[in-house]
């Protein structure tokens, strides 16, 4: 990006064909349809280029990025949830059949769709966008523990969601884990054991 | 949801702290102790495998190759090199650009500017050009011979040797900057003004108290001077006041003094001098203290009072013809007290316009100068100031009222308000409720 504001168009089309899928799956995997996908990934990169010139890096360039599509993404929710309250026009969903020929693991998307919102965004930037906790806390404005928290609970409230009938399964409990630092005396006495 | 616990033992671990290490998430000395206690405790193990195959299954969820628009790469990629090139030939900063953009705004806070600027100028302009206008004076021709045959600044004793204004023994104007130029004319306009002011005043009929109407040839005019004069010993300036009533033969005709506790004394009065000595008069008001405010206003009464003597003498030839026919000539009774009549009607305008003569007169000969008088005030330490006792009292007393009065006030306001309150909650409120469904509603569907 610094190369492309010091004057290079070619450094603009290299970040294009390198992040152009990964905005295009950003948008696809949170709206149902794939042709305003398209156009809010294009929208994506046409704001990037006009803000090119006020681009400083002060943080990764795929977190700036993303945070643009967070940003373009909020407006067309603001707009659907408008339209749909006041003109009675909901977003218009593909049709299923051909999209379930084409896209695989459709029970995850369903899986996904009934998470929280927090916590779904949170669920997808870590899976998907392969964003760390601290880029995903920068990019939605929470503190970082929290990231971690609400991205445990996203995952155990998906497990089940997935595989209703490995409730039986478990997570450790919180109550009784301790920190390795927290409780020398329970270390001193599990090396004894061990 | 999954949060029952089924370990048998204690575990030195969150859970989430083994999420965190398998997303590399962890601080290194604490992924050194997770990762042992992993190889220790097979339950947590077990938790590790159930996070690895969630997102495993997660990751299921795949996408198929997106059909991208290569004209949209190619328009980009044009867009993308237009920006450069753009960048480079202007070679206009930020700052600029953000400037270039908003021209249209700065344009319109630049025009708006100038027609408040026009606005406000315009009564100033205007009030300049009367001035001028009534000295004779024309700004746009400076070079122009004074009115009278010589030169009147020689007159007012400001000729110098910069003088700008040709003279009329032909001396040639000398150059000067402009500055000067400006402050000359200032000064030149201010002297002009108070020297027609003081030849008003002495055409004036104002050197006896009741000037006789058909000796006027002279124009009669009636002089207001206000002044506002902060005083620094005000008992002092309250004296001196009437001691130069006295001694210009004047009076007051209204005075109001205000001499509150620690707070300055101020003195508003309506004088009356005799229009002759007008000028002296309020030359010793001014001696007095700080002038912060000096009008003085003259009104031209010839016209008036010569109507009023017209008609007056045409209204008393009236009257005596009228007495005339009723002592030489005879008739029924009904004639002679229509004659009659007709004698006290005109005999009532004729008094009337006596009284409105004499007015007007005592007016000219009597110059009104409204005079308000403050002090500089100084606040003393030792002044008397009401006991704490009494302030308290005086406090719980306005507090209790303020109370009563809040009180009162927001009944008042219940009862007022009240009904219409209700009447618009009973309409508004189903609607809101409507929209408020019907948002909620959308959100669920959209998100």
């Amino acid at each position: 990006m610094l190369t492309f504001t010091q004057g290079s168009p070619e450094a603009f089309t290299e970040l294009f064909a390198r992040y152009q899928r990964p905005i295009d799956g950003f948008f696809r995997r949170r709206i149902a349809d794939p042709a305003r996908a398209e156009e809010l990934t294009q929208e994506t990169f046409l704001a990037l280029l006009h803000a090119a010139k006020r681009y400083e890096p002060r943080a990764l360039f795929r977190t700036y990025l993303y945070a643009i599509a967070l940003k373009i993404l909020r407006a067309h929710r603001r707009k659907a949830i408008f339209r749909a309250a006041f003109f009675g026009r909901s977003e218009t969903t593909p049709d299923p059949t051909r999209q379930d020929a084409t896209e695989t693991g459709l029970w995850v998307r369903r899986a996904v769709a009934q998470l929280e919102a927090t916590d779904r965004e949170i669920l997808l930037l870590r899976e998907f966008e392969q964003l760390s906790y601290a880029e995903i806390a920068d990019l939605l404005q929470l503190p970082i523990n929290t990231v971690r928290s609400r991205l445990f609970r996203a995952r155990i409230a998906l497990r089940e969601l997935l595989n209703p009938s490995s409730s039986a399964a478990a997570a450790p409990d919180p109550a009784q884990a301790t920190s390795p630092g927290g409780n020398p005396q329970m270390m001193a006495e599990k090396g004894q054991r061990a | 949801m999954i949060t029952e616990v089924h370990f048998t033992e204690v575990h030195f671990t969150a859970p989430e702290e083994i999420m965190a290490l398998l997303d590399g998430e962890l601080a290194a000395d604490r992924a050194r102790l997770v990762t042992a206690h992993l190889e220790e405790c097979a339950e947590c193990r077990e938790f590790a495998e159930i996070l690895r195959s969630g997102a495993q299954a997660v990751l299921s969820w795949t996408l198929p190759l997106a059909s991208a628009n290569p004209d949209f790469g190619k328009r980009l990629a044009d867009a993308a090199r237009e920006v450069t090139v753009q960048e480079r030939s202007s070679g206009i900063s930020r700052w600029s650009a953000y400037h270039r953009r908003h021209w249209v705004a700065k344009a319109g806070v630049a025009a708006l500017l100038v027609v408040v600027a026009l606005i406000s100028l315009r009564p100033m302009m205007m009030m300049k050009n009367e001035r001028e206008a009534s000295l004779g004076i024309s700004p746009a021709a400076p070079t122009a011979p004074a009115p009278t045959g010589l030169n009147i600044r020689e007159q007012l004793g400001m000729a110098g040797p910069q003088d700008r204004f040709t003279t009329n023994d032909g001396r040639e104007e000398q150059r000067l900057s402009i500055e000067e130029l400006k402050a000359q004319r200032e000064a030149l306009i201010d002297r002009l003004q108070e020297a027609q002011i003081s030849s008003n005043l002495a055409v004036s009929p104002s050197t006896t108290l009741s000037p006789s109407p058909t000796e006027q040839s002279q124009p009669m005019i009636a002089r207001n001077v206000a002044l506002s004069i902060v005083v620094k010993d005000f008992d002092f300036s309250r004296g001196a006041v009437d001691a130069i009533l006295a001694r210009h033969h004047g009076y007051a005709a209204s005075l109001n003094a205000s001499t509150q506790q620690n707070a300055a004394r101020s003195l508003q009065a309506s004088l009356r001098v005799p229009a002759g000595e007008l000028n002296a008069a309020v030359a010793e008001l001014k001696s007095l203290g700080h002038v912060e405010n000096e009008t003085q206003a003259g009104e031209e009464v010839t016209q008036q009072h010569a109507d009023l003597v017209a008609r007056l003498m045409n209204s008393r030839d009236t009257e005596q013809r009228l007495q005339a026919i009723l002592l030489q000539r005879t008739g029924k009774i009904s004639d002679v007290l229509a004659v009659e009549q007709e004698i006290a009607r005109v005999r009532g305008e004729i008094e009337q316009m006596e009284a409105e003569q004499k007015s007007l007169e005592h007016r000219v000969a009597f110059a009104i100068i409204d005079l308000n008088l403050a002090e500089e005030y100084k606040a003393q330490i030792g002044s008397a100031s009401p006991s704490i006792s009494t302030r308290l009292h005086n406090a719980v007393v306005v507090g209790y009222r303020a109370a009563v009065e809040s009180a009162v006030g927001v009944v008042l306001f219940v009862v007022e308000y009240g009904p219409s309150a209700i009447v618009w909650l009973a309409i508004l409120a189903p609607l809101t409720w409507f929209l408020y469904r019907r948002w909620t509603r959308a959100t669920s569907l959209v998100s």
